[in-house]
């Protein structure tokens, strides 16, 4: 696995900031009984790119028949290329895909006790779908090439701080070989 | 906008231009709440010092960034006080018993510290009367009594100041946010252990979730409660 500081922040965190951050330096591994949440974006989420790397890691989860639950602001329907006919949908009011939904209860249905979360924007309901995970007791794992955000800036330093104190993150490779 | 130049320097232009399209609930409140997070001892650990020089023996301390915001936060209280807005204290729940083990409100490799760190700090100590939440989580929301205290005392709107400000204020702001509030962030009382850090979310929750203001504006929102 890359250097925990390997990855799209890197360029934006001085050596200083690193060293501030040592502490949160960890092995990052996939918890067990991991559900694939999708964040489907509200509305524009910048380009596209991370939608390739999500259908990707959602055709390895539907293969190893991770359970799937994605989650929709109210004002949108799913990225079609990421939903798959029958898979649950779960509406999220307002950022985070836990607050005001049944999406707690739907993990516990399926017996999941970790996460894999992907989607749009990591700054917005991405980022905050990670952190309220966290707070349940989940372990969050997230691929950073399945996250995006209309602001590189705010998609970078949303990273940061999530693998830092929330969840782990890794390329998509190296979330898919922990399959 | 004069809070622009808290972040400038960091946020490139093109983020900055995000902004336009800003879709915050407006501030204002007739009932705000005061509710400051997560400003106990532990994060003023090692005195006003650069934080790189702090780390190796104070980890969790926040170091100049916690003593630079803390005469504003002291005007701050003076002031809800003065002008009966209510304060709600949100602290670390340091319980034994409430603890699984393993699950923290975030990854950092911990030391366990010394549990008294955990007071508030003196200067903003709790009067007589003033609530607390204790909580275990980023959020002051998650698994509290927040939301039902601040329903009991009619608030209408909050005022959130503490830290770190990209993580449990980040939190605790989405939390109010999602659940309806109104939201104001004094910046000049809320810091994190890296500027960057700092100034990114500071921008991007003016950008989603609240207005981010100055003391002195944060000051006159109360009195004009």
């Amino acid at each position: 696995m890359r250097d925990f500081e390997d990855y799209c922040w890197r360029d934006l965190v001085s050596d200083e900031m690193r060293a501030i951050y040592s502490a949160y330096v960890r092995e990052r591994k996939l918890g067990p009984q991991p559900a694939l949440i999708v964040v489907h974006p509200g509305e524009s989420a910048g380009d596209n790119a991370w939608q390739s790397a999500a259908a990707r890691l959602l055709e390895e989860a539907r293969r190893r028949a991770m359970p799937v639950i994605h989650s929709v602001s109210p004002d949108s329907t799913p990225v079609e290329v990421l939903y798959s006919e029958g898979e649950a949908v779960c509406a999220r009011p307002c950022e985070s895909a836990f607050f005001s939904s049944d999406l707690e209860r739907r993990l516990k249905a399926h017996g999941a006790r970790a996460l894999v979360v992907c989607g749009a924007p990591t700054s917005g309901a991405l980022r905050a779908t990670a952190v309220e995970g966290k707070s349940y007791g989940y372990k969050v794992a997230i691929a950073e090439e399945t996250v995006g955000d209309e602001s590189g800036f705010l998609h970078k330093m949303a990273l940061f701080d999530v693998a830092h104190k929330y969840a782990d993150v890794m390329s998509l490779e190296e979330l898919l070989a922990q399959l | 906008m004069s809070v622009e130049r808290l972040w400038s320097d960091v946020v490139d232009a093109p983020t900055r231009a995000l902004l336009a399209r800003r879709k915050v609930l407006p501030f204002r409140g007739k009932r705000p709440v005061l509710v400051p997070v997560d400003l106990y001892d532990l994060v003023y650990d090692g005195g006003p010092r650069p934080v790189r020089e702090l780390m190796a023996e104070y980890p969790a301390s926040c170091g100049e960034f916690a003593w630079r915001a803390l005469p504003p936060t002291i005007e701050l209280y003076r002031t809800a006080r003065a002008s009966r807005v209510p304060i709600v204290h949100v602290t670390y729940d340091t319980r034994k018993e409430t603890d699984p083990g393993g699950i923290h409100p975030t990854n950092r490799k911990r030391r366990q510290p010394d549990l008294s760190l955990y007071r508030i700090k003196e200067e903003l100590a709790p009067l007589e009367g003033e609530l607390v939440v204790y909580k275990k989580r980023a959020s002051a929301f998650f698994g509290t009594p927040l939301p039902a205290f601040l329903n009991e005392l009619g608030a209408d709107s909050l005022l959130i100041v503490g830290e770190s400000t990209s993580g449990c204020v980040r939190s605790s702001v989405v939390e109010a946010w999602s659940l309806g509030y109104p939201v104001a962030v004094a910046a000049d009382c809320v810091y994190d252990r890296s500027e960057l850090a700092h100034k990114a979310s500071l921008f991007d929750m003016h950008l989603k979730y609240a207005t981010v203001m100055e003391l002195a504006q944060a000051c006159e929102l109360m009195r004009n409660a």
